[in-house]
């Protein structure tokens, strides 16, 4: 269908190049954008809201990068699992009638500095020729190679993450249980 | 095509926004909300790196894997923590928790 509506489109004199372009600066600017009122909204339900359009936005980067299996794990995981989970935790614990005035004092003037600092720094590293692509990666990888991949040379690896979410699994539930008096 | 800096670059952006959310959030959520912030930004560095510097085997999109199921299992255990602070100090704010702070 996407290169139906590209064909549709470059039949009309819009180049594809310059659709896959727009549509990519369209999506980054809003994800940021999103994750902007994620850190900003008064009230923390808002702030989960916004987080969701955040990872659904970042998913829809990793389809520009060629990882289409990792944009469905992550809507799948994130959005599915992860982000009903903190709604869950926002039900059980926040008194939501409280939102927290946010006046400008120094601690968000130094945070907010902090932060800029570090940004400049990334834009001051990624400006250096030795991130530059060397070569273009021959062929996209496809879902194949990944699991051959995760099944053999990292097949350690794997295993040890299924005892960490094992383990987490039973800590969450020792940790959130209710000790009988 | 789009260039490997201007993914590098929104990474960028998403890790700094993560790490205002971690340094001015009172409520704990919130600043678990940021860390996932953080590691987004972190799998999508590794993805743009794997795709601009073509490994063979993949190792940029299996380690965002591994880091999407640690993330997973942290969100969990930090959820499952905060929980278990409500029900003892009645708030889950974090200038409040100050219990083990003298």
């Amino acid at each position: 269908m996407l290169h139906g509506l590209l064909q549709f489109l470059s039949n009309h004199g819009i180049p594809q190049g310059l659709v896959i372009q727009a549509t990519f600066y369209g999506i980054a600017g809003l994800t940021v954008l999103f994750a902007f009122l994620v850190v900003m909204s008064r009230d923390i339900f808002h702030s989960a809201v916004f987080l969701v359009l955040t990872l659904f936005g970042v998913a829809c980067v990793y389809l520009y990068l060629d990882a289409e299996f990792l944009a469905g794990v992550q809507i799948l995981i994130y959005i599915g699992a992860i982000m009903t989970l903190f709604i869950f935790a926002i039900m059980l614990t926040s008194d939501a009638k409280t939102r927290l005035a946010r006046k400008i004092d120094l601690r968000i003037a130094l945070s907010a500095g902090a932060a800029l600092a570090i940004f400049a720094i990334f834009l001051k590293i990624i400006r250096l020729d030795a991130w530059q692509p060397q070569t273009l990666s021959p062929t996209p990888l496809g879902l194949t190679q990944i699991g051959k991949s995760l099944m053999t040379d990292f097949g350690l690896p794997f295993e040890v993450i299924s005892l960490l979410s094992l383990a987490a699994l039973v800590g969450a539930i020792v940790i959130g249980k209710v000790e009988k008096k | 095509m789009i260039p490997q800096s201007h993914f590098l670059i929104f990474s960028a952006a998403l890790f700094a926004i993560g790490i205002f959310g971690v340094l001015t959030r009172k409520n704990a959520i919130g600043i678990l909300m940021s860390i996932e912030l953080i590691l987004n930004a972190v799998n999508v560095n590794l993805i743009t790196f794997n795709k601009f510097l073509g490994t063979p085997n993949g190792l940029g999109q299996i380690f965002a894997l591994f880091v999407i199921a640690i993330a997973a299992a942290s969100a969990v255990v930090g959820l499952a923590l905060v929980i278990a602070i409500y029900r003892n100090a009645k708030s889950i704010l974090v200038d409040k928790l100050n219990l083990m702070k003298w």
